[in-house]
């Protein structure tokens, strides 16, 4: 009887403690929708706007707690505008989600597009179409493409954020200096592909005497498109002629391109640490001599060349990026990256500064701090020329905006080698892919059947055809 | 009152770890109840919607799948978990030498104290079918590699010896420190009746193990729902369908997908499914009765 009452007490106890609590935190709903209406208010009188902003980023500001805080301060001197910058050292989405919810105010965020979708669905987001439609430096198509507007446009036409840099693609990597020593030409089919490959696993391109060596490697299927450029098919999702959301990799058409990789694997071509590698991994076999190609962006083309030549000057290493293997009428399709945005929250406090300092992000000042870095740390002018200090070397031009559209605006120091090319490559061959919301889940079916098929686990027809009829039950295809 | 005014300075002490509990654990705890109710949006107003993100969870095939996982995964740890560290508690018990004891000990225990990053960073270069050192073991008695980490076959096997592995040492430890207590006359007394080496652990040990191992019982199943940064560090697409876990789940809808509203449901279903269990498993082994 006695333990009846104390367990009864106990829930009322636990229901009264909710009670109280649910009721302070419909309060701070309240309040959070009361902030919303109050943004027209601040909006309206933006002209006497104070100059500050509060934002938080992922990538752009100072390499260190420290630096970051003569980035602010550099910030400052530059636009006159006082700046605190919240840079979370790790997990940076996950800091973002939290803080936003808690109630933090930001007038600027740096977000993915894919993230900058989730805010827009959630309605969080300033439209900022007008805006950039007014202003002077950012409708200049030669601060940036026009085109390129369309990477960031929802489908009503609305643009909600502005690229913080450029960004690259991804594309097939190869050692040009083994591709030399074994007198092969550079790929086009994948059977030309396929030649390379072997080539390099069996015919010793290290000259260490030693069979140690792969074709190529990847980091599961993070990106393998510029293969399946052989059957013309688009990674991740398309949309069809009538509307229909479908995705390619499951269709017949990739079946060739499952079995040819399934060879590469029995052949012991692929490295058979793919599906657990991550990109640094693979990164590091490519470095260390152990794979003739992988697949990652047109920047590190030019990074593996500068790691290696650090290491030893007289190195003949030099990585290439291919624009993978042609269709059969000579067509290549590689991937874009989703690019970085700047976005406004609904909840901003100066949203007129913060736009503000997003026209000048993308002009000369802007995009040397986002590079070089900051004056008389990370470099110095001499008689008007860019010197950079150990500090800037260390950095390597990269305060989050290693490469910009400004075409006004020239890199002090060149790019690394190799970097211009693969660019070209991303430039003339490379799309944007599509991703929906729910692309976590389709990601997974996708994975599931393609590693079966690779690695021979499934014959690839039966695969597709599993892949695709769990795609559609669990209505991820139309 | 006059109890509390009596051990008021016990009170005052208590204060700082209530205080610590109600502002890290039980705030969001109830913060999270409300959230799971709610159509979350990260700012403006956040609607009740009644129980629609726990029906959104509960209808979703992925939920079922990766609670599948779950229970496959989890009991398989559970067994091992409760299993292995018994037999080698008892084995390190019947070892004469201190020296060999302590040094075993602590290399089992090591493990433990490790992150799953570690560890499971090691085991996936321990496991790699080209230069890790089991497929070469398995090369020089003649067989051919094995790619334990991308096939589904042996996914869930590894993820459950691994686990087994890495806390095997913390859970020997335990049944060391009771097997320590047991009194040393009832040993005495069996030899007396004539008991051999085996009976003594089957009639004595194991018997005077009995509280420790419900309380490792308890432990146990406490943590099977809870399983994750071991599957998030070595999952990889190939093996993601048959070793995914709830967790995993509400990671991906919550962080990943900014889904907050289903994610704190299926964070809060696993709540109730770990207080039910740990319920049933309490009155199963009559935790209460010592």
């Amino acid at each position: 009887m006695v333990k009846r009452k104390k367990f009864i007490s106990m829930i009322m106890a636990v229901s009264l403690l909710g009670g109280v609590l649910a009721g302070c935190s419909s309060n701070s709903g309240n309040s959070a929708s009361g902030d919303n209406k109050t943004t027209p208010t601040a909006q309206a009188d933006s002209k006497n706007e104070e100059r500050t902003l509060k934002m938080m980023t992922g990538v752009i500001g100072g390499k260190t707690p420290e630096e970051n805080v003569k980035f602010e301060k550099e910030i400052e001197r530059l636009t006159g505008i006082k700046v605190t910058m919240d840079k979370p050292a790790s997990d940076y989405d996950q800091k973002l989600l939290a803080s936003i919810a808690s109630g933090e105010k930001y007038d600027l965020l740096q977000v993915s597009k894919e993230r900058m979708n989730t805010l827009i669905d959630q309605g969080v987001l300033t439209p900022l179409t007008d805006q950039v439609k007014a202003s002077k430096v950012l409708s200049d198509p030669s601060v940036i493409p026009t085109d390129e507007w369309d990477q960031v446009k929802t489908k009503d036409g609305q643009i909600y954020g502005v690229f913080t840099k450029y960004q690259g693609g991804t594309m097939p990597i190869v050692r040009k200096d083994w591709l030399d020593k074994l007198n092969l030409p550079e790929p086009k089919t994948l059977d030309d592909y396929y030649n390379v490959l072997k080539a390099f696993t069996e015919q010793d391109p290290d000259g260490n005497g030693k069979k140690d060596t792969y074709g190529l490697s990847t980091a599961g299927m993070y990106e393998l498109q510029g293969f399946f450029s052989a059957a013309g098919l688009k990674q991740r999702y398309v949309e069809t002629a009538d509307g229909k959301l479908d995705v390619p990799y499951s269709t017949d058409a990739a079946i060739p391109v499952y079995e040819w990789l399934n060879k590469l694997y029995k052949e012991g071509i692929l490295d058979p640490n793919f599906a657990t590698n991550d990109t640094g991994k693979m990164r590091n076999m490519f470095l260390s001599d152990r794979v003739g190609m992988i697949t990652y962006w047109d920047a590190w083309v030019g990074m593996l060349n500068n790691t290696r030549k650090g290491q030893d000057p007289q190195t003949t290493f030099e990585a290439k990026g291919l624009p993978g293997a042609a269709d059969a009428n000579g067509n290549y399709m590689l991937r874009r990256g989703d690019p970085d945005v700047w976005v406004i929250p609904a909840n901003a406090e100066h949203p007129k500064t913060a736009f503000e300092f997003i026209e000048w992000w993308n002009t000369q000042d802007g995009i040397m701090l986002g590079s070089l870095g900051i004056k008389d740390e990370d470099y110095t002018m001499d008689n008007g020329k860019y010197v950079l200090t150990q500090t800037g070397k260390e950095h390597a031009s990269d305060h989050g905006v290693p490469f910009w559209y400004n075409s006004n605006v020239e890199a002090p120091f060149g790019k690394l080698p190799g970097v211009q090319e693969a660019q070209d490559l991303v430039n003339k061959y490379a799309t944007l892919e599509l991703t929906p919301p729910n692309w976590s889940e389709a990601e997974k079916i996708i994975n599931e059947y393609s590693f079966k098929a690779i690695m021979g686990e499934m014959p690839a027809a039966d695969a597709v055809k599993k892949m695709r009829e769990e795609l559609k039950a669990k209505k991820l295809i139309d | 009152m006059k109890a509390i005014l009596k051990y008021k300075t016990l009170y005052l002490m208590m204060l700082p770890i209530l205080a610590y509990f109600a502002i890290f654990s039980f705030y969001p705890l109830v913060r999270g109840l409300i959230i799971s109710f709610q159509n979350y949006r990260l700012i403006g107003d956040r609607p009740f919607v009644g129980f629609d993100n726990y029906m959104t969870v509960l209808k979703d095939p992925v939920f079922w799948d990766v609670l599948q996982n779950t229970i496959v995964i989890g009991t398989g740890i559970f067994v091992i978990n409760f299993i292995l560290p018994l037999i080698l508690a008892l084995s390190l018990n019947e070892v004469a030498s201190v020296w060999f004891k302590k040094v075993t000990q602590m290399i089992v225990y090591l493990p433990h104290l490790f992150s799953w990053v570690v560890v499971g960073g090691m085991w996936i270069l321990m496991l790699s079918p080209d230069t890790g050192i089991v497929n070469q073991i398995i090369q020089l008695f003649g067989g051919d590699p094995i790619s334990f980490l991308a096939s589904d076959k042996y996914a869930r096997s590894v993820m459950i010896f691994t686990s087994g592995w890495k806390e095997m040492g913390y859970t020997c430890i335990l049944y060391l420190a009771a097997i320590v207590n047991i009194n040393p006359s009832l040993y005495e007394a069996a030899s007396i009746d004539g008991a051999s080496r085996w009976h003594k652990v089957r009639f004595v040990t194991i018997p005077q193990l009995s509280s420790t191992m419900k309380m490792v019982v308890m432990l146990n199943v406490l943590g099977i729902l809870r399983m994750f940064d071991q599957i998030l560090v070595m999952r990889n697409g190939a093996i993601a369908d048959k070793v995914d876990v709830v967790m995993m789940y509400t990671y991906q809808k919550g962080i990943l997908e900014f889904n907050i509203g289903p994610a704190t449901a299926a964070g809060f279903l696993i709540i109730f499914a770990t207080l039910v269990i740990s319920f049933v498993t309490r009155a199963l082994i009559r935790y209460d009765e010592g």
